[in-house]
């Protein structure tokens, strides 16, 4: 029998006006799954990502998160996930160790606790050198690190990312592997949005596919590539299938989405 | 590659413009915006009504004084009008509403376009367009007494509005620049202190010396009128009076001095300009560069008989607050006016003794009044300085109300020590408020504050806008919780004065304490409504506020 899953949603739906972001997407997540939720500009990723996280009222549906209803049990669900939303939510005018033991706090540590993991996330994430430095002079990229921080400080057993990657140098990606591959290991389960398709590659068991508001795509890697490779011939330009190789999860991105690149020439003022 | 198109400053200006048009039209799209547009009008009218009847007084006057041969009476106006210039800004920042010009510098714009957009977003603030309203008024004032002066006058005024245009500016820039940091914000902190103090052996001077003080302080008037003549409002009075006579060389003498004073103040925001052109950071981190490795177990503060989320966002509002100059001199502004009004009393020695002189023990409750006033740039945006950080407050286990309860807290705080600072003040520069009425003011604030909050939490959730603490002016202000405001500042300062005028008809203070103690308990009831209300408000809201507040 299946474990009941982490995060469920039944039917959730957002409009904006008469634009229909999310229509009816029914997602199912796994506990432990590091769970990739992809999707081109604009088909509803970081809507979807908000509804899950409380951040945006859906018009529609059904959100569980750990077999409790988010609407209901809001204060409950938010204590025991982490999220680092598309803007980051960060406190500009206060420094890295101020924002981590405010946000500890705020997530129910004691003061010792929060200070002490403050200490050691901000070791971690190499943030620790300019202590007097503010958040809003840190540069992109620290401030992922930081964010990627105040999400985990309380030790979440669901961690909810949009683009967490994005911005961030090698050395620090290394870094934020390193520790979500941790926290998978020892029983989290984590819900990541992202454009960069190789590091979800890398980095996902389970992926789903957003595209014009609706869920097109589910389940694991090696079962959406059976399913592409099962609906449709080869496409231009992805020769793997024809020479016999894996199809990519960028080949099997674009042929769910049916993405298709535009001719240069179409801008051939570029120069 | 295609060589790179030339960039015309006309067309960039004409783009900027535009822009500002659609950010308009694009606004009135909501039915927030359509309010916010409907109090825009409101408030243009009252402020139109301001500058419309101060140009008129202002001609009235100037025709007057200029049939009558008095001429010289002109240099009373023009500082009147620059003082007015300079102050309003400051103590009505809620309605200023300056775009920052800074967000263009991603642009290939010259930097000569980048000051024409910074002078022009300046030239539409309320004291500006009124200050200039005002100007003109005295242009038409000389032009029915004098007819032949017109041209004359107007260009003298004109040169009159660029110098105060460019003044404002450069001081506003200036300000910003001294209290973006710790180390001259500290400094700053320091004189002004001082100056206060400084009031403590004035006054015991003056009373000490009486009348004989006065034939000295009459002759320091007297030294002190030719030499405001050096001055822009003295030169430009002095440009227009030796234009009647007319004397050709000093006229023109005198309005050359006035562009020369322009030229120099121009110059000083250049400076300014020109490093914000280049791209400086104002932060804190130069002030700190501490490049150590900290390892230091700092645990937050605790706030007894309060949650530990509570402690915590308290906590980060006074550091917020104590790292955002700009925001620190507003609420400090009541005693600002304390020492303004106190210099204009020891400068109007030749005229009646004016309103604190005259009524010492009112100078703390209108103090206290305006300590209000200046808090409500916090109250009525509670999350404005949290910018993007709201997405965190809805992401954590914490109720709004607990948020709310914390920002509230912190602003009773502000209010609490404004109130011992402005006591100290008056006490200083004044006389010490008496026992009645320092009580019956504290009264007066547990009535106001309560009231306040209730409805800035309401607005702040219903009209929150992102604004940085760090910045000085330079930011779209929402008109409708300043309108707003506004009003419910007026029907508090009305039901108090209401009060204080019973009590004092009737003899005793002691009862406007009485009935301000029982208005406050009506009024904290409505604050706790309000604050239970917060939770189901905030998850109403939460999309609006998401929306508004992490939008760049």
């Amino acid at each position: 029998m299946d474990p009941a899953p982490t995060i469920s949603t039944q039917g959730l739906t957002r409009r904006f006006g008469d634009l229909l972001a999310v229509d009816g997407v029914n997602l199912q997540v796994s506990p432990g799954q590091f769970f990739g939720f992809l999707g081109p500009n604009g088909a509803g990723k970081s809507t979807t990502i908000k509804m899950l996280t409380g951040l945006l009222a859906p018009s529609a549906g059904r959100i569980e998160i750990l077999g409790m209803d988010l609407e209901k049990n809001s204060v409950a669900v938010k204590r025991q996930i982490g999220v680092v939303p598309e803007g980051m939510a960060l406190f500009g005018r206060l420094t890295g160790s101020e924002f981590l033991n405010f946000a500890g706090r705020m997530y129910g540590l004691d003061r010792e606790t929060a200070a002490q993991r403050t200490v050691d996330l901000l070791d971690f994430m190499q943030l620790a050198d300019q202590p007097k430095k503010l958040v809003t002079d840190y540069s992109h990229g620290m401030q992922k690190k930081l964010a990627m921080a105040a999400a985990v400080i309380h030790a979440p057993k669901v961690l909810f990312l949009d683009e967490p990657f994005e911005g961030v140098d090698a050395i620090a990606a290394g870094t934020l592997k390193a520790m979500l591959q941790g926290m998978i290991a020892r029983g989290a389960t984590i819900f990541l949005t992202s454009h960069v398709l190789e590091i979800v590659e890398r980095l996902c068991s389970h992926v789903a596919i957003i595209h014009k508001g609706k869920l097109v795509a589910q389940g694991s890697l090696e079962e959406l590539r059976a399913g592409v490779e099962a609906q449709a011939p080869a496409g231009p330009g992805d020769g793997a299938q024809t020479r016999g190789e894996t199809l990519t999860l960028e080949q099997i991105f674009l042929r769910t989405v049916g993405g298709e690149r535009r001719n240069e020439q179409e801008l051939s003022w570029l120069g | 590659m295609t060589e790179p198109t030339p960039v015309s400053r006309n067309s960039q200006l004409a783009a900027v413009t535009g822009l500002r048009w659609r950010l308009f039209v694009n606004g009135l799209r909501t039915t927030r915006g359509q309010l916010e547009f409907f109090s825009r009008i409101l408030v243009s009218f009252a402020f139109g009504s301001l500058a419309l009847g101060g140009a008129f007084g202002m001609a009235l006057l100037s025709y007057l004084f200029l049939s009558s041969g008095k001429p010289q009476m002109l240099a009373v106006f023009l500082w009147m009008i620059f003082v007015f210039w300079q102050i309003f800004p400051l103590m009505a920042t809620a309605f200023s509403s300056a775009p920052d010009s800074s967000d263009l510098l991603r642009f290939p714009l010259s930097y000569s376009s980048y000051f024409m957009v910074r002078l022009a977003y300046g030239a539409l603030d309320p004291g500006s367009a009124i200050g200039s309203f005002w100007s003109l008024g005295i242009v038409v004032g000389v032009t029915f007494a004098k007819p032949s002066l017109f041209l004359w006058a107007l260009l003298v005024m004109l040169a009159f509005i660029v110098f105060n245009l460019l003044l404002m500016q450069m001081i506003f820039s200036w300000v910003e620049r001294w209290l973006a940091q710790r180390r001259t914000r500290e400094i700053m902190g320091v004189l002004f202190v001082l100056i206060m103090l400084s009031f403590q052996l004035i006054v015991p001077l003056t009373g000490h010396y009486g009348k004989r003080a006065q034939p000295g302080l009459r002759k320091f008037v007297d030294v002190m009128v030719p030499i405001q003549g050096i001055f822009p409002p003295g030169l430009a009075a002095d440009a227009i009076v030796q234009g009647i006579y007319p004397q050709v060389l000093p006229a023109l003498s005198s309005l050359a001095l006035l562009c020369a004073f322009s030229l120099m103040i121009a110059y000083g925001l250049h400076l300014r300009l020109l490093a914000q052109y280049r791209g400086e950071n104002l932060s804190e981190v130069a002030a700190a560069s501490t490049l150590s490795k900290d390892r230091q177990l700092r645990p937050g503060w605790r706030l007894p008989g309060f949650t530990t989320p509570v402690a915590a966002v308290f906590e980060k509002e006074i550091r917020y607050l104590l790292r955002s100059g700009p925001m620190l001199f507003t609420l400090i502004m009541p005693m600002v006016m304390l020492v303004l009004f106190r210099f204009g009393a020891m400068n109007s020695a030749r005229r009646s003794m004016p309103f604190f002189n005259h009524s010492p023990d009112l100078a703390f409750p209108v103090a206290a009044a305006y300590a209000i006033l200046m808090l409500t740039n916090l109250v009525y945006n509670n999350f404005g300085g949290d910018a993007a950080g709201v997405q965190f407050f809805y992401a954590s286990p914490v109720s709004f109300r607990d948020i709310v309860l914390a920002k509230n807290l912190t602003h009773g705080g502000i209010l609490a020590l404004e109130a011992v600072l402005a006591w100290i003040a008056v006490t200083l520069i004044y006389r010490r408020p008496g026992l009645e009425i320092t009580v019956a003011t504290v009264a007066g604030l547990l009535f106001a504050a309560p009231v306040n909050f209730a409805v800035g939490n309401l607005l702040s959730m219903y009209s929150p806008r992102r604004v940085d603490y760090s910045k000085f002016g330079r930011q779209r202000a929402s008109q409708l919780p300043a309108l707003i405001s506004m009003a419910v500042q007026f029907a508090l300062v009305g039901i108090g004065v209401s009060v204080f005028w019973l009590a004092n008809y009737l003899g005793n203070f002691w009862i406007a304490t009485l009935l301000l103690l029982l208005l406050a308990g009506i009024s904290f009831t409505f604050y706790s409504m309000i604050l239970n209300r917060v939770d189901a408000l905030a998850l109403e809201k939460r999309d609006t506020m998401v929306a508004d507040l992490c939008k760049a």
